[in-house]
């Protein structure tokens, strides 16, 4: 590689891991994301800082985990003194451009890069149908007319598959009818249950909390819509939940043909990933919210469609744990860009030129401000805070006296994570151990007081919730 | 002109579960009156139904003759994401579908679609064959304009199917290909469909039918094996007949004809089109 790459960075939300046709899903077809992964190295251990659209973004444009960012769920706001990569970039000699999604709240995306497209009305967490066709207007323009000699580094924020979201809005008020049942779709064209749709009801308090309850803090009008849903409803939305991929995938296909035709491929790095997955279905969930795998672990391939850059192609990575907050510094390396000082992730491009180097051996993830989870080779591990008797609107942790509820998944034996360990005798090592990592990762975070009103009457209400049901069982 | 109704359809069966909600009369497949919408999504689909009087579908057309159908679009969710919940209308934007047929037995067709949330203006023209399926014959043209005040405003590019069915776009100079169709895949534009549908009802006239149709959605990404069928019969406030489509890439639309062939719903993911206007 002669000169400083193009990095072209897409992403799609809410897409989860193993939603790709060349990982083996035979459910749907994705045949441009393949030919990234075909072209690239695969990280298997992929997983969101956070699963919900700001927090995980926040994290990407950082590097910094939620504890730090100021966004710990989608009604935060960036502290505005963390540099985000935008910036960075630009100081760097880079000219850092944004299409389509960018959901950092307290940034205005405008500030920070040159922007291609962000709608008439600006995009905010949802709206696939209306915005994608017209990101890959503004990124086809933008690569056909692309004629400077400075590298540019540009991302693409698609808004599907997200849009399963109001697929599932859909169910609030009104039944509709399987698609078996509309006659359009017969019962062996949908794919099955998950393997994993029944589940361990011994949760975190947070997790009943949110998710849960009849009146649950998150989204308790689709809970109440699809309390009668049939077998047949729960496949029907992971048929469609395909669909959306599909989409996106073709969206992603013609960026990737005019890259291709205009020769800028030759020098470009393409990073592909999610903000966070999609429950769809697994542990009778849906969207994401939650420290299970089909919410938490995305795609993450870094490819390039030529030989000029190094990348290991049809790798699928399985060793490495690679975290949200992994995006900033891999960019910043590529863009040989000075990372910040606090910048927590680490990366990956050695791993990509086939290098050996020292990789942390779990993933760490927050979640709804309290939850926290290490995900380990064995083991994944999810805890939470019990919020504070006074709130001070520090983000809880490292405080193992403060710790509530637990679950311990085996990987390895209970990849569908569906039998809760903790209460096991046999485990109770186990435990401490993940607990003593998650407290030993947290100890290195530099966080901050959240000191916006927004999350803060958030993080009052939701607190009070949680408090209540600590102290009532409901 | 006053032409004869729709052909009744003899296998047709009204089906029983026409689901409603109590509190609006709409049909669930384009029911969005819900949530901030309410009451006015169903206000609007109404009202705009009610305002229309075709009595003639667009394939009695004449040679020679424009027929243009203008669609109100109004959103399926949050008010199209509109901040704050003060608009007035609720419509997010216009369709118009025009169309004539020429001498050479091919159907010109030019739409232009309005959208005030993405801000995309989009200008396509393409030629049809004049048979049921509508196929694309030789170029299209698309003039994609946009209304957000950040860099980009506008691209055009033309596309062809070349003689081994690959589809090509030139985009500012550069071709690429969106993908290949088979040879015996029917392929039209999806805004063809809206008279593509009324042209096939013959042909789907019970659940049981349905037929298969390769789709070039916004004459840039071919959506193939998509299929359509016939879903239900309703009155809502007109009678309507509704028929859906759905394939590998595009998540299921109900189209529902007026008792003359017109389109006059089309419920997709995040739109809604009702039929306002229909001249020619």
């Amino acid at each position: 590689m002669s000169k400083r790459p193009n990095i072209l960075f897409i992403n799609t939300d809410q897409h989860s891991w193993d939603a790709l046709s060349a990982y083996g899903n035979p459910y749907l077809q994705t045949p441009n994301i393949d030919e990234l992964h075909r072209n690239g190295t695969s990280f298997q251990r992929s997983f969101c800082a956070d699963p919900v659209c700001a927090a995980a973004r926040s994290s990407w444009a950082t590097g910094l985990y939620t504890s730090e960012t100021g966004v710990p769920f989608n009604g935060g706001s960036l502290h505005p003194e963390i540099r985000d990569l935008g910036q960075v970039l630009n100081a760097g000699g880079y000219r850092a451009f944004h299409c389509g999604k960018w959901h950092v709240p307290g940034r205005d995306v405008r500030e920070s890069f040159q922007v291609l497209y962000y709608g008439q009305r600006d995009i905010g967490a949802g709206g696939a149908a209306y915005y994608d066709s017209a990101s890959t207007h503004a990124v086809t323009d933008f690569l056909t007319n692309y004629n400077a000699d400075e590298p540019f580094y540009l991302q693409i924020g698609y808004v599907d598959p997200h849009d399963v979201c109001e697929y599932l809005h859909n169910h609030e008020e009104k039944r509709i009818p399987n698609p078996v049942e509309q006659g359009i779709v017969s019962e062996d064209a949908l794919p099955p249950l998950p393997e994993n749709f029944n589940y361990d009801e011994r949760e975190t308090v947070l997790h009943r909390v949110c998710r849960r309850v009849d009146d649950a803090l998150i989204h308790a009008a689709i809970l109440k819509g699809i309390r009668d849903w049939d077998e047949l409803h729960w496949r029907y939305l992971r048929w469609n939940y395909y669909r959306f991929i599909e989409k996106v995938d073709a969206e992603i296909g013609r960026v990737l043909a005019v890259l291709q035709a205009t020769g800028l491929h030759e020098n470009t790095l393409i990073i592909f990933s999610a903000d966070h997955g999609e429950a769809c279905g697994s542990h009778q969930m849906f969207q994401k919210f939650t420290l299970y795998e089909e919410s938490v672990r995305v795609p993450f391939i870094v490819a390039c469609l030529s030989d000029s850059i190094a990348v290991e192609k049809n790798q699928m990575n399985e060793t490495h744990f690679v975290s949200g907050v992994d995006l900033f510094p891999t960019v910043c390396d590529y863009a040989d860009v000075d990372v910040p000082e606090q910048v927590q992730g680490m990366s990956v491009r050695p791993i990509v030129e086939g290098k050996d180097v020292a990789w942390r051996d779990y993933a760490y993830i927050e979640s709804n401000y309290w939850g926290r989870a290490i995900v380990s080779e064995r083991y994944k591990y999810v805890t939470e805070y019990k919020p504070k008797a006074v709130e001070d609107f520090s983000p809880p942790g490292p405080d193992a006296e403060q710790l509530g509820l637990a679950q311990l998944f085996d990987r390895q034996n209970d990849p569908g994570e569906t039998e809760n360990l903790v209460g096991n005798a046999i485990y109770n090592e186990d435990v401490k151990i993940c607990r003593d990592k998650l407290l030993t990762q947290e100890a290195k975070l530099h966080r901050q007081q959240i000191g916006h009103p927004s999350p803060k009457q958030v993080i009052s209400n939701w607190g009070e919730r949680l408090r209540t049901y600590w102290e009532h069982g409901r | 002109m006053r032409t004869t109704p729709h052909p009744v359809k003899l296998l047709k069966i009204h089906y029983c579960f026409n689901i409603m909600n109590n509190s609006n009369p709409l049909h669930w497949s384009f029911d969005y009156n819900y949530g901030a919408q309410n009451p006015q999504f169903a206000q609007e689909l109404i009202s705009t139904l009610r305002g229309y009087a075709p009595e003639v579908g667009a394939r009695q057309t004449g040679v020679g003759q424009t027929v243009r159908h203008v669609y109100n679009i109004l959103p399926n969710y949050w008010r199209g994401y509109h901040r704050g919940n003060a608009a007035k209308q609720l419509s997010i934007g216009t369709a118009i579908i025009e169309r004539s047929k020429a001498n050479n037995n091919l159907w010109y067709y030019s739409i232009e679609y309005e959208n005030t949330t993405s801000g995309e203006n989009l200008r396509l023209q393409f030629r049809c064959k004049d048979e049921p399926y509508r196929q694309l014959t030789d170029s299209w043209r698309v003039d994609a304009r946009n209304r957000g005040r950040d860099a980009y405003s506008r691209s055009t590019y033309d596309g062809h199917l070349t003689s081994d069915r690959d589809v090509k776009l030139r985009i500012n100079g550069i071709e690429i290909s969106s993908g290949t169709v088979e040879t015996d895949d029917r392929l039209t534009c999806d805004w063809a469909l809206f008279d593509v549908i009324p042209a096939l009802v013959p042909t789907i006239q019970t659940l049981d039918d349905s037929v298969e149709i390769a789709v070039l959605e916004d004459l840039a990404q071919p959506r193939l094996k998509s299929r359509l069928g016939f879903l239900e019969s309703i009155e809502i406030p007109i009678p309507l007949d509704g028929y859906y489509l759905y394939g590998i890439g595009l998540l299921p639309s109900y189209w529902w004809l007026d008792a003359y062939g017109n389109v006059a719903i089309a419920s997709k993911t995040f739109e809604t089109l009702v039929l306002k206007e229909r001249i020619g």
